[in-house]
C-alpha cells in the first residue's frame, strides 16, 4: 500500500507569539518550529501501517526552507520519500490553496491512503483534510483515534464529543485525519537519521504542479485582516505578593466558599 | 442577494441547541443584510423536528427525511447539504463546530469553490461584508478574517452565542437526496467509557496541564491537593494524550463537561476546547507561569507563578486549615 502523509511545520508549541507589524500573522523569525502534533500521530499511523504489512510512506510538505528539517525528521522516522513544495508563489494560501498543491501531488502519486493531522497547532481551522478528499473525490474520516486496515478496507474510530467513538468503514483510496493522542509516536533513531540521509526529498513549485495563478495570497479566498491578542475581559483578580501571602488568600477564598 | 442556509444538527431525537444558535447569528446577519434565512433537517423521521424548526427561526426548513441519513455519515450528510445548497441557494452557509460539522463543511466549501472559515464566536457586517472572528493558536491569539467574496462556508463554535427562542413563521419543503455507494460507511457508536472517575459530580477538581511535565508530577503535586480538599483529579487534553492519565479525566469538549463548586487549573494555558469543559465551574483558580494565558479569562481568582511552588504549600496550607 502507498501512503501519503501530509505534513505542516508549525511554531512550537511553546513559542512566544508575537504579532508582525502589518497585524496579519505572528512574527516568524527566532521561534522554534516543529511538526504540527497532530501531523505526527498522521506520520506514526503511516509508519504502524507500513511496518505491519509493507508498502511505501510518502511525506509531502508546503512551506519555505525550512520545512526541510521536518521533512528530515520525518524521513528519519522511518518515510521513504518526501516531496516539497517550495515556492514563494505558496506563500499566503489559504486551507484550499494548499488542498490544490497538495492534491495535484497526490494525483502525481495515486496514493492508496492519505492522511493528514485533523488541524494544525497554529490555524487551528481543520479544513486542509476533508478539502483535499472532496478534490480528489476520495471518501474521508476525520479525528481518528484508531485504525485498522484488512482487504482493502480502512476501519477508524473517530473520536465525537464527550469521549463516545463513531466506528466507520472506508474503502482505499481514501483520506483519514488524526486527533492528537491515537498512538505514541516514536522518535527517529540514530541509525534512522543517517539512513535518511540517503532518502530524497523531491522539491517541487506551483507551477510544476500547473497552479500558478491559482495559489498563494492572491488567491486565498479568506483574508486574515487583523490578528491580536483576545481582549481581555472581567478576568481573574491575579494575586499578588509572595507565595505564602498569596497562598494564605487562595486558603481564604476556599473557606468562604464553604469548602474547608 | 443569496440566502442564508441553517444546517441544523439532530441530537437525542432534538434540534440541538446549537443548531439554534446558528439560526441567531442567521437572523442577525439577515436583518443586517437584507438576507432570508432557510435552513436544512436531515435524518430519519425528522418531519415533526422540521416543522419546529419552521416555527422558531428556521425559515423556509427543507427536510432531507431519508433512511441513509439515520446514522451520521459523511457521504449522505454531503448529499443532503449540496441538495439544500442546490434548493436554497444560499451565499452563507452555516453549520456548527462539532463532529459533523467540521467533517462535512470543509468538503463541501471546496466542491462549492467557496471562501471557508471555522470555529468562528462571532459574525460582524461591516460595510455589507461579513467579517468572522475566530481564534487562532489554541486561543492564544484572535483574528478578524474576511472573506474575498461569495459564498462562505462557516462553522460556528457552539455555545458562542444565545439560542434562538422567538416565534416566527416558516414552512417545511420536503427534500429528496440520492446516496451514492462507496463512501464512508457508518459502523456503529461505542458510547463513553463509564470507567473510572466521574468527574461531572465532583464538587472540586484540581486539574493539571502538559506543563507538569510527567505522570509522577500529577502523582506528587496535583493528587495531594486534590486529597486535601476531598475533590477529584482533572487533566487537559495533552496530559491525556500523552497517556499519563486515563481519559476519563480528561476536562474539555471532547472530554467532561464539569462545573463544580471549585476548579483549580494548575499549569494549564486553557486552550479553547478546555474552556468549553469548565468554563461553568462555580469558582476558578488558575495557576500559570504566563500571565496572557487565556485560562485567566474565565478564572475568578489567578496566580502568576510557578505551580510546583505554588500547588505544594498550597496543599500544605489547606491541611492546616482543616486542623
Amino acid at each position: 500500500m502507498k501512503i501519503m502523509v501530509c505534513i505542516k511545520q508549525v511554531p512550537h508549541q511553546d513559542a512566544r507569539l508575537d504579532v508582525k507589524g502589518d497585524g496579519t500573522w505572528i512574527q516568524e523569525e527566532g521561534i522554534k518550529f516543529e511538526i504540527n502534533q497532530y501531523d505526527q500521530n498522521a506520520l506514526e499511523a503511516a509508519l504502524q501501517l507500513k511496518d505491519a504489512s509493507g508498502g511505501e510512506v510518502v511525506v509531502v510538505s508546503v512551506g519555505p526552507e525550512r520545512v526541510t528539517q521536518s521533512l528530515r525528521t520525518a524521513l528519519g522516522m522511518g518515510a521513504d520519500r518526501a516531496v516539497h513544495v517550495k515556492d514563494p508563489e505558496a506563500d499566503g494560501s489559504d486551507p484550499l490553496g494548499i488542498a490544490k498543491i497538495l492534491a495535484a501531488v497526490a494525483k502525481a502519486e495515486s496514493p492508496d491512503l492519505l492522511f493528514t493531522g485533523f488541524m494544525s497547532d497554529d490555524g487551528n481551522i481543520a479544513a486542509v483534510g476533508p478539502m483535499l478528499a472532496a478534490l480528489l473525490d476520495v471518501p474521508h474520516t476525520t479525528t481518528a483515534v484508531s485504525l485498522k486496515h484488512e482487504n482493502g478496507s480502512i476501519q477508524v474510530e473517530r473520536e465525537l464529543e464527550g469521549g463516545a467513538l463513531e466506528v466507520v468503514e472506508l474503502k482505499t483510496p481514501c483520506l483519514v485525519t488524526t486527533q492528537t493522542g491515537m498512538n505514541q509516536v516514536r522518535y527517529a533513531s540514530l541509525k534512522g537519521i543517517m539512513a535518511a540521509k540517503k532518502k530524497t526529498i523531491d522539491v517541487k513549485t506551483v507551477a510544476d504542479l500547473g497552479l500558478a495563478g491559482q495559489v498563494g495570497a492572491g488567491a486565498a479566498k479568506v483574508k486574515i485582516e487583523k490578528l491580536y491578542l483576545p481582549a481581555k475581559g472581567q478576568g481573574a483578580e491575579i494575586l499578588s505578593g509572595s507565595v505564602d501571602e498569596v497562598v494564605g488568600k487562595l486558603v481564604g477564598k476556599i473557606k468562604e466558599l464553604g469548602l474547608l | 442577494m443569496g440566502s442564508i442556509l441553517v444546517v441544523a444538527e439532530i441530537q437525542k431525537g432534538k434540534v440541538r441547541e446549537a443548531s439554534y444558535e446558528l439560526v441567531s447569528f442567521a437572523r442577525k446577519v439577515g436583518e443586517a443584510t437584507g438576507r432570508e434565512v432557510k435552513s436544512l433537517v436531515l435524518g430519519q423521521g425528522v418531519s415533526g423536528l422540521a416543522e419546529e424548526l419552521s416555527k422558531k427561526g428556521g425559515g423556509e426548513v427543507f427536510a432531507a427525511d431519508d433512511a441513509a441519513l439515520a446514522n451520521y455519515n459523511a457521504g449522505g450528510h454531503f448529499a443532503a447539504v449540496k441538495a439544500a445548497i442546490d434548493a436554497a441557494a444560499p451565499d452563507l452557509i452555516l453549520l456548527s463546530n462539532t463532529p459533523s460539522g467540521w467533517d462535512v463543511a470543509p468538503r463541501v466549501a471546496a466542491t462549492l469553490d467557496a471562501a471557508f472559515v471555522s470555529d468562528c464566536f462571532d459574525i460582524e457586517v461591516d460595510g455589507g461584508e461579513l467579517v468572522f472572528l475566530r481564534r487562532f493558536f489554541n486561543g492564544k491569539l484572535d483574528a478578524r478574517l474576511r472573506p474575498a467574496g461569495l459564498p462562505i462556508v462557516a462553522t460556528m463554535q457552539p455555545g458562542a452565542t444565545a439560542a434562538f427562542s422567538a416565534a416566527s413563521e416558516g414552512k417545511v419543503t420536503p427534500l429528496s437526496i440520492t446516496v451514492g455507494e462507496g463512501g464512508t460507511k457508518f459502523i456503529e457508536v461505542k458510547a463513553a467509557s463509564a470507567k473510572g472517575v466521574d468527574l461531572t459530580k465532583a464538587e472540586i477538581i484540581i486539574s493539571g496541564g502538559r506543563s507538569l511535565g510527567g505522570p509522577e508530577k500529577f502523582e506528587e503535586v496535583i493528587k495531594p491537593l486534590a486529597d486535601a480538599l476531598g475533590g477529584a483529579m482533572g487533566a487537559s487534553r495533552p496530559v491525556v494524550d500523552a497517556g499519563w492519565l486515563p481519559h476519563a479525566h480528561q476536562v474539555g469538549s471532547s472530554g467532561q463537561v464539569v462545573s463544580p463548586k471549585l476548579y483549580v487549573a494548575c499549569g494549564i494555558s486553557g486552550a479553547i476546547q478546555h474552556l468549553v469543559g469548565m468554563k461553568s465551574s462555580n469558582f476558578i483558580i488558575a495557576i500559570n507561569k504566563d500571565p496572557d494565558a487565556p485560562i485567566f479569562e474565565v478564572a475568578n481568582l489567578g496566580v502568576v507563578g510557578d505551580l510546583f511552588e505554588v500547588v505544594p504549600k498550597l496543599t500544605e496550607a489547606v491541611k492546616t486549615a482543616k486542623g
